[in-house]
């Protein structure tokens, strides 16, 4: 084994601190027969042709770089390596750069570390082996969890391009929350309306073949790693066929029962076979198995079972599909890309506001719903005894920019407060409207225009207020109140509740199966949150929209375009993925078969050979955090590169 | 004198269990006395030390040292064997690697005298005397050798040829490595373990083994464990899983958990170290998501709790040949 040490003086950013001759005279003494040169700029051009022509003149076969972090130059010099012929794992670079020459003051101390972490690589790097870079087969298709904006967008656009794209999508429509939206902030627009050319793209037209829908879905489990996932979908049954059906809705009005319809947050009643609401799509009823008289008689004997949907149905009784069962599915993709959106805080949470109490308090959704014209009232706004309430007050911050509640400001209520408040008065001329706020957050430059037409009206009032917390709400016959500190008193009609936006409340659920982390507000938490939030910690999991951050339609569609570049740029059809050797292998020799290493791994790439008797290593699934090497009792597992021998090697020469 | 290549076999710092287990080899003991001159072992035969003095260099064709470096005359029997001995095998756990012997290095030397000397309820030492190496006495200057502060294994204080495990070695692996010096055929390299397997204990062990989580550690009084079972996953500490194989899996065949006198598994430098991170592996955390931090350090730790004696539990037999070697601090 020859050896070689090249220490970069990264101009003068190393041999200002550290005297190159000092290091090489000491390094000499300590390594007999070590080569060492120092170089001005190794990562230079010329520095690179010096390296690349010093490798194949002198013959080294092994090599310590003594420069930056690696992550600055450590591809660039093992791709010297290669070129000059040798493997680029005989390398081993240590950060003398930030680590000794930019922290340690003293120049003799700043010397004998260099020096120290030197020897120490040499050591390490003699017992190095070559290893080889494998290539391995990927899928460039998707799974995309969440039909909101984000994911039909991230979906519609992959398969523009060319991939295949499964949907999986828990609630038994497309379309996420927008849909249940008359209106959207800030122009107006019909949030149906809005998405339609998006969900008509995505499930009729020229790339629609390439979509998969997959409504009452959830992600059941996942194995595999970035280019191979399996993701395992439990899919529950719809009881009726989706490709049958012709959504005439014939079947609903003889239905005999009845309960409250979740999408409607309960205000209004669904039958056991109905839409989610006027307008879902896939234009499909669906039966709900906990209400339906025939799901829950089927075995009893003598009773006629109820037919009514049967009956009315014009296409044929084999639309139902009484039978259906709950279904796991698996799908093989390279990439999944979580969009699965957001859910409101708890009003209860803060009891004072009198929410789910006192009649006529609604949060934003309920609101939302009354104020859509497939919603519960037909979008007529009406108190509960009935009459058109004159007086309003909106609470902005519910729970927001709170320690004891959110500590964030979601950025979008104040928007839709003043949607509501355009709203209102387009239906209610005469209302009285108070705005109750803590801070007033309107930014973009489309978002002013709502809030000027609030400021500009003469029956508006804007109240500003120290502590949402500090408001009360009470009722009084027909008539509520809100107190201001417990002083001033305001009659209103209705109180309409804008809370803070939190996560849809599976994402802890999702982030277990996925072993994603969360952020300290149960989002999932992002790679970067700046450089890279459209990435997950786990590589090949990308999220998009306001399941890892509140935010709007505008944004939330334009991150299901950057996830759908994270996943174009990362996995290109026809490419290979080359699999860093850095990974962790069995002797199947010596393996005896405990099982201690199985339940560490995190990317889930060890299985056990039961005729064997031994453990295996998926070597595409592991990622070669050495874990399960650390773990295995008898050292039968050995970790590529960073083996026993060169860690205490290197520990000994430090300690030496 | 005969012809036969002669073959000895010495004790240090041991319990004699090793000899026992030489003569465990029942009538094969003719068997070896029919090829080899069995000419030195201070429990049964009565070889002086000046006659291996006297003895050629590299004149005794096999020594098996058992026992580990404790005192003066330790170290000076293992150079003399040493020198006096073709192949110098470490015979049993405590010259490999201490073994029980060796647990005395979590103490140091004063603290040990104070305990056999002065404390122990069943000596009567009124005037606190302690071991010296030299001492006056109505006859004469008497020379006791000198007691270390640490004990070493027999191959850090010279250099040893072959490593056979166990505490003691089975007599059927003692025998093997026999029949293979008979056998002529080439032996191992220098510095092997022999007279024992490449493996784990698990390898010979048939109970039946899932994927390890464990919630509760128990003594070995405390339960009695299924008997099919991986004894580990039912919370008894086997150190079968960080053991070189070789015994026969004898222990957890009756119940019992391994106790790894058979020392590390091949390949593994530290095997209370192993067997620490093994243990960490599978300790059962499967329910602290969403747990405060001090709620997960407070769950960890009521299990880790439940191991009394660590040191004396996972370096039972291999502290003096660990990376820890002995306490170096109060």
């Amino acid at each position: 084994m020859k050896t070689a040490v090249y220490f970069c003086n990264c101009g003068s950013n190393i041999s200002e601190k550290i005297n190159p001759e000092i290091v090489e005279n000491t390094v000499k003494m300590n390594n007999p027969g070590i080569v060492f040169k120092s170089y001005g700029f190794l990562c230079s051009e010329e520095g690179k042709e010096f390296l690349k022509k010093d490798i194949e003149d002198s013959g080294v076969n092994a090599l310590v770089i003594s420069a930056c972090s690696p992550r600055d130059h450590e591809k660039t010099f093992m791709n010297v390596l290669t070129s000059a012929g040798l493997n680029p794992y005989m390398m081993q670079m240590i950060n003398v750069r930030e680590q000794v020459a930019w922290v340690t003051e003293d120049k003799d101390r700043a010397a004998e570390k260099a020096i120290n972490y030197i020897n120490a690589a040499i050591s390490r790097v003699n017992l190095q082996e070559p290893l080889e870079n494998k290539e391995i087969d990927v899928s460039p298709n998707a799974v995309v969890v969440g039909a909101g904006p984000a994911g039909l967008k991230t979906a519609l656009s992959l398969a523009e391009a060319g991939r295949k794209v499964t949907i999986v999508e828990k609630s038994p429509f497309i379309g996420g929350l927008p849909v249940r939206y008359e209106e959207i902030f800030p122009n107006m627009e019909c949030g149906p309306c809005m998405l339609e050319p998006i969900m008509g793209d995505a499930l009729h037209g020229n790339s629609s073949e390439n979509i998969e829908f997959l409504t009452l879905s959830e992600i059941d489990g996942v194995v595999g790693s970035y280019g191979n996932f399996t993701v395992k979908i439990k899919r529950s049954p719809r009881y009726v066929d989706i490709e049958k059906c012709i959504g005439c809705a014939e079947c609903i009005e003889p239905c005999p029962v009845s309960s409250g319809n979740p999408f409607n947050c309960g205000i209004n009643k669904r039958k056991a076979v109905d839409f989610s609401f006027v307008g879902a799509l896939p234009n499909v009823p669906y039966i709900n198995a906990e209400d339906c008289i025939r799901l829950n008689n089927k075995f009893k004997n003598g009773d006629v079972l109820c037919r009514s949907c049967i009956d009315a149905c014009p296409v044929g009784e084999d639309v139902f599909k009484f039978d259906e069962k709950e279904e796991i599915l698996e799908r093989n993709v390279g990439s999944i890309i979580l969009a699965t959106g957001s859910d409101l805080y708890d009003c209860a949470k803060i009891p004072s506001l009198g929410y789910g109490k006192i009649s006529d308090v609604y949060n934003s959704m309920e609101f939302e719903r009354i104020l859509a014209s497939n919603g519960p009232t037909e979008g007529k706004i009406k108190t509960s005894g009935g009459k058109e309430p004159r007086s309003f007050a909106i609470v902005h911050c519910v729970g927001s920019l709170d320690e004891n509640h959110k500590e964030y400001c979601s950025g979008i209520c104040c928007e839709y407060a003043f949607k509501f408040n355009h709203i209102i008065r387009n239906k209610i001329p005469s209302a009285t409207i108070y705005h109750l706020y803590k801070e007033m957050v309107i930014p973009g430059k489309e978002n002013a225009g709502l809030y000027k037409h609030a400021a500009e009206d003469s029956n508006t009032y804007f109240i500003r207020i120290n502590d949402i917390n500090g408001i009360t709400v009470k009722e009084e016959g027909d008539k509520k109140f809100f107190y201001i500190d417990g002083a001033e008193k305001i009659s209103v009609d209705a109180v309409i509740l804008c809370p803070a936006s939190v996560p849809g409340k599976d994402t802890g659920k999702l982030a277990g199966i996925l072993e994603t982390s969360l952020d300290k507000n149960g989002f999932f938490e992002e790679l970067h949150s700046r450089t890279d939030a459209g990435r997950s910690k786990i590589k090949g999991i990308y999220v998009a929209g306001s399941c890892h951050s509140p935010m709007d339609i505008k944004e939330a569609m334009s991150e299901g375009i950057g996830a759908t570049g994270y996943v174009l740029s990362g996995l290109v059809q026809g490419k290979k993925l080359s699999i860093d050797p850095i990974t962790a292998v069995v002797d199947s020799e010596k393996c005896s078969g405990c099982k201690v290493c199985i339940s560490v791994c995190p990317y889930k790439a060890i299985s056990f050979n039961e005729e064997k008797e031994i453990s295996i290593i998926n070597e595409l699934l592991c990622q070669g955090c050495g874990t399960c090497a650390a773990a295995c009792p008898s050292a039968v597992i050995k970790a590529n590169g960073f083996t026993n021998e060169e860690i205490f090697a290197e520990i000994h020469a430090i300690l030496a | 004198m005969t012809g036969k290549p002669k073959i000895s076999m010495y004790w240090a710092a041991s319990c004699g269990g090793c000899e026992i287990a030489l003569v465990n080899i029942n009538e094969k003991i003719i068997d070896l006395d029919a090829n080899f001159d069995f000419m030195f072992c201070p429990c049964l035969l009565d070889t002086k030390k000046q006659e291996i003095k006297e003895l050629p260099d590299e004149s005794i064709f096999i020594t098996f040292f058992n026992g580990g470096i404790r005192t003066e005359e330790n170290e000076e029997m293992a150079h003399l064997l040493r020198k006096k001995s073709k192949i110098l095998i470490a015979f049993g756990s405590c010259a490999y690697e201490g073994c029980i012997p060796a647990l005395a290095n979590l103490s140091s030397r004063e603290e040990l005298f104070k305990t056999v000397y002065l404390d122990n309820p069943s000596i009567d030492n009124p005037h606190g005397i302690l071991p010296v190496p030299e001492s006056d006495v109505a006859e004469g200057e008497l020379e006791i050798p000198l007691f270390y502060d640490t004990l070493r294994t027999l191959s850090q204080v010279v250099d040893v040829d072959y490593f056979i495990p166990g505490c003691p070695p089975e007599p059927k692996q003692i025998w093997k490595v026999v029949e293979l010096v008979l056998s002529g055929a080439s032996l191992p390299p220098k510095k092997s373990v022999i007279g024992a397997g490449k493996s784990s204990v698990c390898e010979e062990c048939d109970r039946k083994k899932s994927e390890k989580m464990v919630e509760k550690f128990f003594r070995n009084y405390e339960i009695i464990p299924e008997k099919e079972k991986c004894l580990l996953e039912q919370g008894l500490i086997c150190m079968g899983i960080a053991t070189r194989d070789g015994c026969g899996a004898l222990c957890p065949k009756v119940n019992m958990p391994c106790t790894g006198c058979y020392g590390p598994p091949e390949g593994v430098l530290d095997q209370g170290a192993k067997m620490v991170s093994a243990l960490g592996s599978i300790i059962d955390i499967s329910d602290i998501k969403g747990l405060s931090e001090e709620k997960i350090i407070e769950k960890i730790n009521s299990t880790i709790e439940s191991i009394p004696d660590p040191a004396g539990l996972f370096y039972k037999y291999s502290l003096a040949d660990s990376l820890l070697k002995r306490r170096v601090a109060q």
